[in-house]
């Protein structure tokens, strides 16, 4: 039997001078699509560095397809197609130069899928990644990444500098490959792209993970709180987090377990982007106290 | 450059070495590193393949070198007057200060992709020091200047043993090159 999860990733740590991953935990079940969010420099492309090895573990375990990532580093990597955002190598060597030596080192390699993308994204073959915009060598690197049917993509920040039209059909590509069967991580902080397309989240905020779980389920989580003067936070005797100023008064973070039906609160539903924003207040005021 | 009447021919195999950090300064404009750990091979096979494009353009070099070597021996002229002789035992020496010079600029490359320069620096280093050391002998030490210098046609035997002998010598440095390199390529944060 094919194991249930594509990716599953325990206890992972690694510690830098002034930033370490602290035990990560989570796992990707097949079929679905992950969105990896937290801000800029929470530790997501060190994560997904460290998990080709690229950037080395102090500890922990990485597995594919039910297989540890060491000792099969080639068939996972056969299997699986990793990109880094935009296509920074071999600036001025002709795309048709660069796929014709990556191609070779793919067994499963299909030229009529690299062939439909490079149409579909309008991928001048005959061009340098020196002339092309970021957001096209971003393309150029979803493309050799699509191309060689890997099961698992794991893409970071796929979608930054895209224009929305593009980004829409970025966006769409991966629901089509999920009903291929196939599983997508992708990293970004486009709050909006997680709306469209992830089944679940993964959100990391300073190399550690506070929740992983299916998008609703995050959701579902929080309601914002409406406070018209800071007096009414002061007498509310709920359990709120990251206050934030707003036009008008002040907004926070509710847990909607945390007895919030006892209290008279002015509050609503929380979307994704302001659940981030407020848990990110919460972490500021935590470290200023 | 074997065919200069006289010259320290030993400087003739520094330009492979000159050669090889081009190659890698080249590789670190491009990124090289990172594409190549994007694809379906273990990150040991990056410095196995490195290592084994050197090894080929050395070996090239060597065996490019030798009818040139052997036309210096035609010349009617005396040898080489600022050291060794262009024959078989300079070949074989060469080898080990290729071999020296893959062991000191790979090890620190592997540890230090960006910094090729360095790495370029201390294994010119090591390198300057080897042909100093030759050179010398070839002037100081009886053994050299009686049997691995002079020309080919004397002490034949002695002098092909000795290129033997240096490429053993280039093989075991250039493997434990690779060794090392790889073991610390693989716990390297790209």
């Amino acid at each position: 039997m094919e194991p249930e999860n594509a990716l599953e990733i325990f206890h992972l740590s690694k510690r830098y001078p002034l930033f370490s991953l602290d035990d990560v935990s989570f796992s990707l079940e097949r079929g679905t699509i992950m969105g990896f969010i937290g801000r800029n420099g929470a530790g997501k492309s060190t994560t997904l560095k460290a998990l080709f090895n690229i950037v080395h573990p102090d500890s922990g375990d990485v597995s594919f397809f039910g297989l540890p990532y060491v000792g099969n580093e080639r068939a996972i990597k056969n299997q699986t197609a990793f990109s880094a955002g935009a296509f920074e190598y071999y600036q001025n060597k002709t795309l048709k130069s660069i796929t014709e030596v990556t191609r070779r080192f793919y067994e499963k390699w299909d030229d009529a899928v690299y062939a439909a993308y490079l149409k579909k994204f309008g991928l001048d073959e005959n061009k340098t990644p020196a002339e092309l915009s970021e957001g096209m060598k971003v393309k150029y690197s979803l493309c050799l990444a699509l191309s060689h049917n890997a099961e698992l993509l794991i893409l970071d920040e796929p979608t930054s500098g895209l224009d929305p039209v593009s980004r829409e059909e970025v966006l769409e590509i991966f629901l089509s490959l999920v009903e291929q069967g196939k599983t997508i991580l992708f990293s970004t902080h486009i709050i909006s792209d997680l709306e469209k397309c992830a089944d679940s989240i993964t959100y990391i905020q300073r190399g550690r993970i506070l929740a992983s779980c299916p998008v609703a389920e995050f959701q579902n989580r929080y309601k914002i709180a409406h406070f018209a003067h800071q007096a009414d936070i002061d007498e509310c005797s709920l359990n709120i987090k990251g206050i934030r100023r707003a036009k008008e008064g002040f907004t926070a973070l509710i847990e909607k377990q945390s007895g919030a039906d006892k209290q008279p609160v002015d509050e609503s539903a929380a979307t994704l982007e302001q659940i981030m924003v407020h848990l990110e207040a919460e972490k500021e005021a935590e470290t200023h106290v | 450059m074997l065919l200069i009447p006289n010259y320290p021919y030993y400087v003739v195999f520094f330009y492979a070495c000159l050669g090889v950090f081009f190659m890698c300064l080249q590789g670190r404009e491009n990124h090289d590193i990172f594409y190549s750990l994007l694809l379906p091979i273990e990150k040991k096979d990056i410095v196995k393949a490195r290592i084994s494009a050197v090894v080929l353009v050395e070996l090239a070099q060597m065996i490019f070198a030798i009818p040139f070597m052997l036309i210096r021996g035609l010349f009617p002229i005396p040898g080489n007057q600022v050291g060794m002789d262009a024959n078989w035992s300079l070949l074989g020496l060469s080898f080990i200060m290729l071999g020296l010079f893959n062991l000191i600029y790979f090890t620190y490359y592997y540890k230090h992709p960006q910094k090729v320069g360095t790495a370029f620096a201390w294994g010119s280093l090591g390198i300057t020091l080897f042909m100093i050391v030759a050179e010398s002998t070839a002037h100081a030490v009886p053994f050299v200047v009686n049997v691995l210098d002079g020309p080919n046609a004397e002490h034949t035997a002695v002098k092909l043993i000795t290129l033997v002998v240096g490429l053993f010598v280039f093989s075991a440095m250039t493997y434990l090159a690779y060794k090392k390199s790889a073991r610390s390529f693989e716990t390297l944060d790209l």
